[in-house]
């Protein structure tokens, strides 16, 4: 819509290249007209404001001109409709971890919340004690009041067996062995809430021929210290995990994940936010695919197995923020409509409010449930009991507010596949 | 690698309607499109032609008629290559797939509505909403004119005098009030934000109360046939805002046109996505970068896309441009004056030297030289070169790109988008 600035041609940073976009934005407030927090609430005034209008005020020697940018979920729903380049989810991210740079001390919470592999270790070695505690109520009053963690927000239960564990115990020794491979990168959520949710996946990938590799030394892909302003943390976490991926790339081997915000870490933030850009990360984001994206090109070529047993019924389904980021479209619609008698509903929303782990503080909490109203009600509205989401913190968060079970995609194509009985341990 | 039928790239009007029509058609089609689009500043209507001659201050009662004149005087018009069939095709087909969806469209190729412009002119138009198309002015009568001290871009005494003075025989009054809360005191509202807050029944009820309690009424003593509101009533529940009023003002309630980010110009956008997104399986990519397209002996035969992590290849057997004119983003300038079309690098008629862009005069009669550039075409609508060869036979062009579109001279912007979709999907279905 306007004249591309000739920002591309000079040699800069890929910082650089997202704070300049800035003059690229002439202030036709689209974006502002979709932002899902400014739409709720008057704590947060809008991207174009908090974005491009208030980076010509930014100075990196300067502290910050705003604080309300911490009320940015990231939900990045601004770039993605700017008709003219401007980078503003990525823009406020850096404008946030700067906000937070400058107080002298991070809040625990924000510690707590980044750590998300940290807790998961912790609460899964004491998965009795840590879930009794996350559900009382009392409890989580305190927790409230202490660390200013929202007493309502869903937190999910921990495993007691990680899915680590799982792998090195059960899968190693039993797995599919195959001259096709693929590298399954399960995140947190699926290492110390769902396990089940990576058996699904290995289950399906193995019933198509292949041969899944679980790396042990991949860790958390850092999205939640990054969101929660800790870079230099999420940096350390991101070469960590491009060191331990790469040798499989290297060899031509795709890496799948089921957590559309994990894979797009690895994809897009690690360059993008966390500017890193090598060789190395660069071929490791080429060969990440989230894992409907991956089944979906195995179907276009014909490849992927379609004995389906059929399953009548219709789903309300959900694309997070996260996947919409990955400028793929949503493969899993046409992947489950691939199964007899399966109907998708696609929801009619840009964000269920959550957004990682914006929705767990206590000061967003409310904005989070207001943001995700609007799907919540068209949830409820179709009646369904099972609705399907590609995030986990999405799904944890949607299904306390309608009551539904939250799958993943790869969950239904394991039921339709009659896998749900791999690795023994299923969701109850 | 995918493989489809069609790829569309741009989601304004013209690329909308495209991707949904031919979606419906049981084509595998993708839609890519580096934005929201181009619908979200415009008004939401379809004008297909307004004035004739083009500097006219007259407007057209019924556009078909002046067609003849106009193609006369303007033979290099996107029009002239669609053929007045297409027009039609292109309306009807476009009535038939929004409203399908809770969107209510109102009109013919055959009438112009004449609506209230923001700033009290008149905007001859076909297609309007329901709510917009309520404030046809060739009806006459009294309106009174409400806005709200909150949004800063809606006079409603401007409109209201401008209207009186060209004694078009309606009488408006105009009134600002205060805005109920949540929006009252927030002298930093957009549009968007009151449409939302108009979708609460208790903000309705006190902006009525308002109105009632306002001076002008209770003073005058006497009542109007309609009621005016600047375009910010409701969003997803526009349908039930507009009735609701209507009820509780006893009398017809219309809707003005505001400045961007337009409310109707927002419903008609979600409405055409989700129809897509529904028909077509999710196949839409809103904030991708198309990065090149290859032209090889005369065919498209790939684009590349810019994803999270790489540059993708895309192949379909028709690839269909809807990417708009320098406003759109379907052109790209330069401070040196170059002008160039940025995916397939289609030549664009212009004139290299940037002091003959543009007239004297911001709102010349004559237009704005600029808004003429564009890439030439065929009647396939396929892009030509200067001797009128074509450059592709399965890339298509829809819309502002097209040269000699001058979109907002003579009101025909949306009237192109949608003659040049029926032309392009006649070709492509054959």
């Amino acid at each position: 819509m306007t004249t591309q600035s000739n920002v591309d041609e000079v040699t800069l940073s890929i910082w650089d290249q997202v704070q300049y976009t800035a003059d690229l934005c002439v202030k036709c407030n689209i974006c502002t007209s979709f932002c899902t927090v400014a739409n709720v609430t008057d704590l947060f005034p809008g991207p174009k404001f908090v974005g491009p209008q208030a980076q010509r005020f930014r100075n990196p020697h300067e502290i910050s001109v705003d604080s309300s940018v911490d009320y940015c979920s990231g939900c990045g729903v601004c770039t993605l409709v700017c008709p003219h380049g401007v980078k503003v989810m990525e823009m406020n991210a850096k404008a946030r971890y700067k906000l937070y740079k400058e107080k002298k001390w991070l809040p625990i919470r924000n510690r707590m919340m980044g750590r998300t592999d940290l807790v998961g270790a912790l609460g899964s070695a004491f998965a009795p004690i840590a879930n009794a505690v996350l559900s009382n109520g009392p409890i989580r009053q305190v927790v409230e009041t202490v660390f200013d963690v929202h007493r309502h927000a869903a937190f999910p239960p921990f495993s007691f067996e990680t899915f680590q564990g799982w792998c090195k115990k059960v899968h190693k020794k039993s797995k599919l062995v195959s001259d096709k491979r693929v590298v399954f990168f399960h995140g947190c959520s699926i290492n110390y809430y769902e396990p089940y949710l990576g058996k699904a996946a290995i289950a399906v990938l193995e019933h198509n021929g292949y041969e899944v590799i679980v790396p042990e030394d991949q860790v958390c892909c850092g999205l939640p210290l990054l969101s929660n302003g800790e870079f230099d943390a999420a940096r350390d976490k991101a070469h960590t995990n491009i060191d331990s991926l790469v040798k499989y790339a290297h060899q031509g081997y795709r890496i799948v994940g089921t957590s559309a915000s994990c894979t797009l870490s690895l994809k897009s933030d690690y360059k993008h936010i966390l500017d890193i850009d090598t060789a190395d990360s660069e071929l490791v984001a080429r060969q990440t695919y989230d894992i409907s994206e991956f089944l979906l090109e195995l179907a276009e070529a014909g490849t992927l197995k379609t004995d389906f047993n059929p399953i009548e019924a219709t789903f309300p389904y959900h694309s997070p923020c996260q996947l919409k980021t990955h400028n793929i479209g949503f493969p899993a619609i046409e992947l489950m409509e691939m199964i007899p008698g399966v109907t998708i509903k696609h929801m009619q929303a840009d964000c269920c409010g959550q957004a990682g782990t914006y929705g767990y503080k206590k000061e967003k909490y409310q904005i989070a449930m207001d943001v995700g109203k609007p799907l919540f009600d068209q949830i409820l509205e179709t009646g369904s009991k099972v609705a399907i989401c590609d995030s986990e913190t999405c799904r944890w968060h949607i299904g306390k507010a309608t009551g539904a079970k939250m799958i993943h995609p790869v969950e239904l194509l394991a039921q339709a596949y009659g896998l749900l009985n791999y690795g023994k341990t299923t969701k109850s | 690698m995918n493989k489809y039928d069609v790829v569309v790239i741009g989601a304004g009007l013209g690329g909308l309607t495209v991707a949904c029509q031919l979606a419906q058609a049981n084509k595998k089609v993708l839609l890519v499109s580096s934005g929201a689009g181009t619908l979200l500043l415009a008004s939401g209507c379809v004008d297909v032609l307004g004035f004739q001659p083009m500097d006219s201050r007259e407007p057209i009662k019924n556009p078909l008629d002046k067609m003849a004149t106009f193609l006369t005087e303007n033979p290099n018009h996107p029009y002239t290559f669609t053929g007045q069939e297409n027009m039609e095709t292109g309306l009807n087909a476009f009535l038939q797939l929004v409203n399908r969806s809770s969107l209510n469209y109102q009109g013919s190729v055959h009438r112009n509505w004449l609506l209230p412009s923001g700033i009290g002119a008149i905007h001859p138009t076909c297609l309007a909403p329901l709510s917009l198309a309520n404030g046809d002015l060739s009806k006459g009568g009294t309106m009174l004119l409400v806005g709200f001290k909150e949004l800063r871009d809606f006079y409603p005494m401007l409109v209201s005098q401008n209207l009186n003075e060209q004694k078009l025989g309606v009488q408006a009054d105009a009134v600002t009030i205060d805005a109920p809360a949540p929006i009252g005191g927030n002298m930093n509202v957009t549009p968007i934000e009151l449409a939302r807050a108009f979708e609460k029944a208790d903000f309705r009820r006190e902006v009525v109360k308002a109105i009632k309690n306002s001076k002008v009424i209770k003073s005058s003593g006497k009542g109007y046939d309609r009621f005016g509101f600047p375009s910010v009533l409701g969003l997803n529940r526009h349908a039930e805002v507009l009735a609701d009023l209507e009820k509780q003002l006893g009398k017809t309630v219309f809707e003005i046109s505001t400045l961007p980010p337009s409310v109707p110009g927002r419903r008609l956008f979600e409405g055409l996505r989700q129809t897509f997104l529904q028909l077509a399986k999710g196949r839409f990519l809103m904030g991708t970068k198309v990065v090149d397209g290859t032209i090889e002996k005369g065919r498209v035969t790939q684009i590349r896309i810019d994803t999270a992590s790489e540059l993708k290849t895309i192949k379909a057997d028709h690839y269909v441009l809807a990417t708009g004119g320098i406003f759109g983003g379907g052109l790209q300038t330069d401070l040196t004056g170059k002008i160039w079309e940025p995916i397939f690098g289609l030549p664009v008629v212009s004139n290299s030297d940037r002091h003959t862009w543009f007239a004297d005069g911001f709102l010349e009669p004559q237009g704005q030289p600029v808004n003429q550039y564009g890439v030439k075409i065929n009647a396939q609508m396929n892009p030509v070169d200067e001797s009128n060869q074509p450059l592709s036979e399965n890339l298509y062009l829809v819309g502002a790109i097209i040269a000699n579109s001058d979109w907002t001279r003579g009101r025909a912007g949306e009237g192109v988008g949608l003659a040049t979709a029926a032309a392009v999907i006649k070709q492509i279905s054959g």
